[in-house]
């Protein structure tokens, strides 16, 4: 369709009805697509050919109206109220009179509960099949965090609860707090700009993501891609503490350390004081024990060698006995006395034994030894 | 003590050395100086106890606290 325009010397210039009525034509020539939306600000009425009603984009509020003919709308039955989250099937159009774009919507969805559900099944198998969710990714949490970090609500119970516990088990904890949205629109990107500022304080070791518990599509925000993905890739571990103990939104797989709920997450992050000092004093009991023990098998070794070594000399003498009363008598049988008592006879001429004839020159004073005595006597 | 010492490792190491003790096969010089190893480490982690004050913050003040 032709657009018609008025020449000004060299300016074109449009009359409105022929901008708009341009513009339209060209927006029909864009393809027909599905829009997810919250619908709201509903307008039926019985003599008006379309009902109208606006669009709303749950994650920033962005708004797109939408007009359906009113016959198609009613024979869907859909019952729509405000909030109702829908797919819309249609195309851009301006409404030529009134300079208004819209969307043309030829059908509508209503996008349940169960849509929901399925949309977060596919999701949580797209991260898992990524291995997001794996346990070898899984962090251990530090015994005594230098400091926690805590991402929660402005509404008290979630946060007074983790602080109170915290402070309970472990008073000399260092805590530091980022408040945010934890609901509605803005809540996922405001919990990973949190986490984000919390990662840069110094010394911080650990993060609590709580929120208390709520209904199915308050809990939604934490099982938001980019929320999930911020939690998996923190550079400290993360516990999260979200919802009640049923509830699982995907934060809780991708985090470190699920809690059940905010006091458990306070009892993961630190210490118990009391404990701790429990276990240090049973150790300072076992140094001194372990101590005089390993003094008492030193001087039990001592005092043993001690009396072996005393024993020493007793046993020496004994031994040396024992050695003398075998000599003697292996000399006893050498002697000759045996001999002599069998009537032999021991001749001696000048101290020397007289084996032969020659030693006993005749005049030679012998002497003669018999088994009772000596005697002397003279060679002839 | 190192300045970096923190108090778990400590208390991992006072409690190596309680069983290095407890096993009696040390040196008795040895056991001395574990002795005294380990009471060194006992007064360390309990001043890390009694000395640490706790505090809570919030973020955003300190944020804007850091601002020039």
């Amino acid at each position: 369709m032709k657009v018609e325009a008025t020449a000004y010397g060299d300016r074109k210039v449009f009359s409105v009805s022929a901008f708009n009525r341009g513009i339209a034509t060209w927006l029909q020539r864009l393809p027909t697509v599905w829009v997810e939306g919250e619908v709201t600000e509903l307008k039926r009425h019985p003599r008006w050919q379309s009902v109208f009603f606006t669009l709303k984009d749950p994650a920033d509020g962005a708004c797109l109206g939408v007009s359906m003919p009113r016959g198609q709308f009613d024979g869907l039955r859909l019952d729509l109220a405000d909030g109702d989250r829908v797919h819309a099937y249609g195309r851009p159009e301006l409404y030529a009179a009134r300079g208004e774009f819209r969307l043309r919507a030829l059908s509508l969805e209503r996008f349940g509960l169960g849509d929901h559900l399925a949309a977060l099944e596919r999701l949580k198998r797209k991260l898992a099949s990524e291995g997001l969710f794996s346990p070898e990714r899984k962090r251990a949490l530090p015994l005594w965090p230098r400091k926690v970090g805590l991402v929660t609500g402005n509404d008290a119970a979630a946060k007074r609860d983790v602080l109170t516990g915290i402070q309970t088990r472990f008073p000399p904890a260092h805590v530091v707090v980022a408040e945010t949205y934890v609901q509605g629109p803005r809540a996922a990107g405001a919990v990973v700009e949190s986490l984000r500022r919390l990662c840069e304080v110094p010394e911080l070791d650990v993060v609590v993501v709580a929120r208390g518990g709520g209904s199915f599509e308050d809990l939604l925000p934490f099982s938001d891609e980019r929320l999930v993905r911020a939690i998996a890739t923190c550079p400290v571990p993360v516990v999260s503490a979200v919802g009640h103990e049923q509830d699982t939104p995907l934060c809780d797989l991708a985090a470190d350390v699920r809690a059940s709920t905010p006091t458990a997450a306070a009892r993961l992050v630190v210490p118990d004081l009391s404990e701790l000092h429990e276990r240090l004093e049973r150790a300072r009991g076992g140094l001194g024990r372990g101590a005089r023990r390993s003094l008492e098998l030193k001087t039990t070794r001592l005092a043993q060698a001690h009396e072996r070594l005393q024993r020493a000399p007793a046993l020496l003498l004994e031994r040396r006995r024992a050695g003398l009363e075998q000599a003697a008598g292996r000399l006893r049988a050498l002697s000759p006395k045996a001999t002599l008592n069998r009537g032999y006879a021991i001749v001696r001429a000048r101290e020397t034994i007289v084996r032969s004839v020659a030693d006993a020159e005749t005049g030679t004073h012998i002497d003669v030894e018999v088994s009772d005595g000596r005697f002397g006597a003279r060679v002839e | 003590m190192s300045s970096e010492q923190t108090f778990e490792s400590a208390q991992r190491e006072l409690e190596q050395i309680v069983q290095r003790l407890e096993s009696g096969e040390t040196g008795l010089d040895e056991a001395i100086a574990l002795w005294e190893r380990g009471e060194e480490l006992y007064r360390f982690c309990l001043g890390k106890l009694d000395s640490a004050h706790g505090k809570i913050e919030e973020l955003a003040t300190r944020v804007e606290a850091a601002k020039p």
